[in-house]
């Protein structure tokens, strides 16, 4: 009992300090010291080729938020293309993880295969998804036209070009939702199961009041992380279609790299950079506040 | 590991129809599902003048793989991602177990703070902060050094890899760790010998994960390496030149760079599955 | 910038001082550049030269997607990474103020005049900061199988019907491709506007800056001769159907895999890729393809010519022995002719040295041709224009005509006119 009334407080906090020593030095050397840079420089008149550093206060942001094009087009996009793209990778995964949460012959194959996305740099599956979908050459148009049906201009088209990129995110993040949900699922107590079939439940049923509530605290944790992470997705689009056609497949993060990669404005980039952050900051957290209570539920 | 038995999706199907189907839409699905990194082999496989209409004509050769392997970097490149990648795993690991840990047995304000932080940090999106990166690797002189790839990418991790973790300490009953507290445990011990080990088959899952995706990764390395020290990635984004790309010898580097990947998932898959719970 | 300009510089004086003798012990240089078969043929030159004055050549290859950034900042941060780095017309305003000037390397006399312009490389001091490593243009290539040389279209309207007789012939399935979309609209886009007297700021051809701003930046995109260029590509996409429907969004990449496969009878791209449409290892029309002038629009009569160059640059900030080398090294590639007769056989790039180019002419024809109508061309084009914010007017320009172009035929004037004001604004 000498233990529980040894005056825990100073202890205590060193012991949590220790913890999180490594991770916290580490993430202010390489991520909070960067970040604070951009920053700083989102501040001034920072071009990369000419630093002048002049201080410039708020005149980047406003830059940035009373853009038409940022506003109407960009925002647009990237929240619809966060939507559909968690929404869309969850009912794969979770569909896959269903398919696979239950003993069968080759198994183990499959789960392999489904880990497929995850092997390859997601630049050079951007790259092939790119050739598979052009008109001439792609895969993708020459099994059509082999089916008699008219292949399509993929990437011109506003919403043809949307659904290849979508298409691809899905691909790439399926595996993520399909292993969490599956390893959740091989979590969850038999027993409910075993009282529903004695019961004679529908298989609609036990899936939609059994199977979906008890995975939704595991459900919620992979859409707030992904959700986060879609928002701010760019090689993919970089490479697939560029922002484009015109600017009409532009997200957030694209319009941020061509402005410090492109144009070479560090400090415009960084402010647009910044802005991005801070709604998917405030969005995180309404989605954040919803795990919350769904896993105190 | 006890399977749940779940409701079957083709309930009214008479049973052999049923299997009949069932193997048939996991085949479509598999095929589907693998279909871009075939075609990518395929490729790899083709000539240089058939590496875009993979599908017109039938001729194969291994004439890109014989061409990339005469890139005088290409080994060292292949040791250094391996190298890369698994220290990396292991160290955000080690920092990421134990920050992941305080977040979810304690609460209070540093607790909140940290968390707080670490959300913030994960919305920061990577590109307004690739190029400030650059400049502090300069400045500290591990530009183009293990050091200066290293330890970025064992940053990146830190958010995400905490926040997991959190996630799988919670699914812990912590009441082992309070027995051993007050069995005469130190703090660290009840943390190392008795949390850590209920945790590992998370931690293996995560070192899967870590590893694919470090070894996957393009815009650090673009950024953080020169000559002295390149990655796999790098020897790939280096057939991208002003002129075009050279799409067969990218496509022979990312199917060679394929292969580890597809050793580990292999053979990691089942502690990835047994580890994720959240 | 200034403090570290001059901290630089006094960091550099204190090596010199300290390390006196040292002066001649820099037995090495690092290139940085980008892997490509011109500065491959290049840098071999600095390799024999280093060879024989035993300096060890470094290279130290980058990847073409972050080239810029990383060079810039690496330039603006002197770093002394690099003493020779690849520089290109592009960029040539924009890294002027961070270059040593190389008004001293003497073989740059025998440099072309019109690529190595002030208004492309000169600093604020008006000093010539690159030396040349090859000029870089595109040319109008064809299908010499299909297209006797009496006949090949000599105007925008010809390539039309041209392109339709070879389709209905079934001769070939598309008249032309090339890339399309943001970065690649020179192999389109640009081309035929400047082939109808049309250009992305007014006046056209025009590239001095202080021209361009009085002028307000002014875009031509609302110009007749922009919108029938719109029009062209869009009737030849959509209603002649000689262009494939995905062009808008094709890069260099793909337009050049559609002509080295044989399903298009025409297109523009760099010379330096003769070699590579004539390598029956590459492609599958060697042997099959010849090069030209361009076709002309309805506005201009007369032909024109575009040519820039590719080079080399040093960083100001390195020490000055290492200048003295580098420039050394640069002078004595420029008159290395063995080595520069290797760099035009492998690439298919007129070399820097212009006192060579008669006598490759006089051997290989092709050269002969890009002499006559490129080289020698009194209507030369610039390809690009030299201010900062160039990148950002390209992609406002590219943004507004590739949305034109796979909008409504009817729209186009409209998409260009709304189009407009984002590219003069992209420019201030």
């Amino acid at each position: 009992m000498a233990v529980a009334r040894r005056p825990m407080f100073g202890e205590q906090q060193r012991f949590m300090l220790f913890l999180i020593a490594p991770a916290a030095l580490l993430l202010l050397l390489f991520q909070v010291l960067p970040i604070a840079i951009g920053a700083n420089a989102s501040f001034r008149d920072w071009a990369l080729y000419n630093p002048k550093k002049v201080w410039v206060g708020l005149a980047h942001y406003e830059a940035v938020i009373t853009d038409p094009a940022f506003l109407e087009v960009v925002l647009p996009n990237t929240f619809l293309f966060m939507v559909i793209s968690v929404l869309g990778a969850l009912v794969v995964g979770l569909g896959l993880a269903l398919l696979l949460n239950r003993p069968f012959r080759g198994q183990k194959i499959v789960q392999t295969v489904l880990m497929v996305p995850l092997m390859v740099a997601p630049v050079i599956a951007a790259i092939m998804m790119r050739w598979m979908f052009n008109d001439q050459f792609g895969i993708v148009n020459a099994v059509l036209e082999g089916l008699g049906m008219e292949g399509q201009p993929w990437l011109v088209q506003r919403w043809t070009a949307f659904g290849v990129i979508l298409l691809t995110d899905i691909w790439l993040w399926t595996p993520w939702f399909t292993l969490l949900l599956l390893a959740g699922l091989q979590s969850l107590p038999r027993e409910p199961f075993e009282a529903a079939e004695i019961d004679g439940t529908s298989t609609w049923r036990v899936f939609s009041h059994l199977t979906l509530p008890m995975l939704q605290p595991v459900i919620v944790v992979c859409v707030v992380i992904r959700a986060i992470d879609a928002f701010r997705t760019f090689d993919i689009v970089w490479t697939l279609t560029g922002g484009g056609p015109g600017r009409s497949t532009e997200l957030f993060s694209l319009y941020a790299y061509v402005l410090a990669f492109l144009n070479l404005d560090l400090g415009r980039g960084s402010a647009a950079a910044i802005v991005g952050g801070l709604i998917i900051l405030v969005v995180g957290i309404v989605m954040y506040r919803l795990v919350d209570r769904v896993t105190k539920s | 590991m006890a399977m749940v038995r779940q409701p079957l999706l083709f309930a009214r199907v008479p049973p052999v129809g049923r299997r009949l189907l069932f193997g048939l839409a996991l085949s479509v699905i598999c095929f589907l599902f693998a279909f871009p990194v075939l075609w990518l082999i395929l490729t790899s496989l083709r000539p240089e003048s058939g590496v875009y209409y993979v599908h017109r004509g039938t001729d194969f050769t291994l004439a890109s793989f014989a061409e990339v392997l005469h890139e005088e970097r290409l080994v060292q490149a292949f040791v250094n991602s391996a190298l890369i990648s698994t220290l990396a795993t292991v160290f955000s690991l080690l920092v990421t177990v134990s920050s992941g840990y305080m977040l979810s047995r304690f609460q209070g304000p540093a607790s909140r703070t940290w968390f707080g932080t670490i959300y913030v940090f994960r919305c920061v999106p990577y590109i307004s902060w690739v190029l400030p990166l650059y400049f502090v690797a300069q400045s500290w002189g591990i530009y183009d050094t293990y050091i200066g790839l290293l330890l970025p990418h064992i940053a990146v991790h830190i958010c995400f890899f905490s926040w997991l973790m959190k996630g799988f300490f919670d699914g812990i009953d912590p009441s082992m760790e309070h027995a051993a507290l007050i069995d005469g445990c130190t703090r660290w011990g009840a943390f190392i010998r008795v949390a850590l080990p209920s945790a590992i088959p998370a931690i293996a899952a995560l070192a899967v994960l870590c590893w694919l995706f470090t070894w996957n990764e393009f815009l650090f390395a673009l950024i953080l390496t020169g000559n002295k020290v390149p990655m796999i990635t790098v020897v790939m984004a280096q057939f991208v030149t002003e002129m075009g790309l050279r799409w067969n010898l990218m496509a022979a580097t990312a199917v060679m760079a394929l292969v580890p990947a597809f050793l580990l998932a292999l053979f990691g898959q089942k502690y990835v599955i047994r580890g994720l719970r959240l | 910038m200034m403090r570290m300009v001059r901290r630089t510089l006094v960091a550099g004086a204190a090596v010199l001082l300290a390390a006196g003798a040292a002066q001649a012990q820099v037995k090495e240089l690092r290139i940085g550049y980008q892997p490509s078969p011109i500065q491959d043929a290049s840098i071999a030159m600095f390799e024999s030269w280093g060879a024989k004055n035993g300096v060890k050549i470094t290279k130290v290859p980058n990847s073409y997607g972050v080239y810029v950034e990383k060079m810039t900042a690496s330039l603006t941060s002197n770093s002394d990474q690099y003493d020779v780095i690849w520089h290109n017309d592009d960029w040539g305003q924009t890294w002027a103020h961070l270059l040593e000037p190389t008004d001293d390397v003497a073989a740059n006399k025998f440099a072309d005049k019109w690529s190595m312009a002030p208004v492309v490389f000169a600093n604020a001091q008006g000093q010539n900061t690159v030396v040349p490593m090859g000029q870089t243009f595109s040319v109008f290539f064809y299908r010499s199988d299909l297209v006797k040389p009496e006949e090949v279209p000599k105007t925008l309207a010809e390539l039309v019907e041209t392109s339709k007789k070879l389709q209905a012939a079934n001769k070939v399935k598309f008249g032309y491709v090339g890339g399309m979309s943001m970065n690649h609209s020179w192999f389109s886009w640009f081309w035929s506007m400047w082939a109808n007297n049309c250009d992305v700021l007014a006046p056209p051809y025009e590239r001095d800056n202080k021209k361009l701003a009085a002028n307000g930046w002014k875009s031509m995109l609302t110009e007749p001769c922009m919108k029938e260029t719109v029009e062209y590509w869009w009737d030849a996409i959509n209603t002649h159907k000689i262009s494939p429907r995905g062009m808008p969004a094709y890069d260099r990449n793909e337009a050049n895999a559609v002509f080295m496969s044989g399903d298009a009878a025409f297109t523009v791209a760099d010379s330096l890729w003769w070699g590579t449409f004539n390598d029956p290892a590459k492609s599958k029309i060697a042997g099959k393809v010849a090069a030209t002038r361009f076709p002309l629009g309805p506005n201009r009569a007369k032909p024109f010519a575009w040519d820039d160059i590719w080079g080399w640059a040093i960083p100001k900030s390195i020490a000055p022995e290492r200048k003295k080398l580098a420039k050394e090294m640069l002078a004595a590639m420029m008159v290395d002719e063995e080595g520069q007769t290797k760099l035009w056989k492998a690439t298919g790039a007129p070399p820097p040295n212009t006192t060579f180019w008669p006598k490759i002419a006089a051997a290989d024809p092709f050269m002969k041709l890009l002499k006559e109508s490129v080289l020698d061309s009194p209507y030369k084009v610039r390809g690009a224009y030299y201010f900062a914010n160039w990148p950002a007017v390209h992609k406002a320009f590219n943004d507004t005509v590739t949305k034109a172009v796979t909008g409504k035929r009817e729209d186009i004037a409209k998409v260009l006119a709304e189009g407009a004001p984002s590219v003069s604004k992209a420019a201030q």
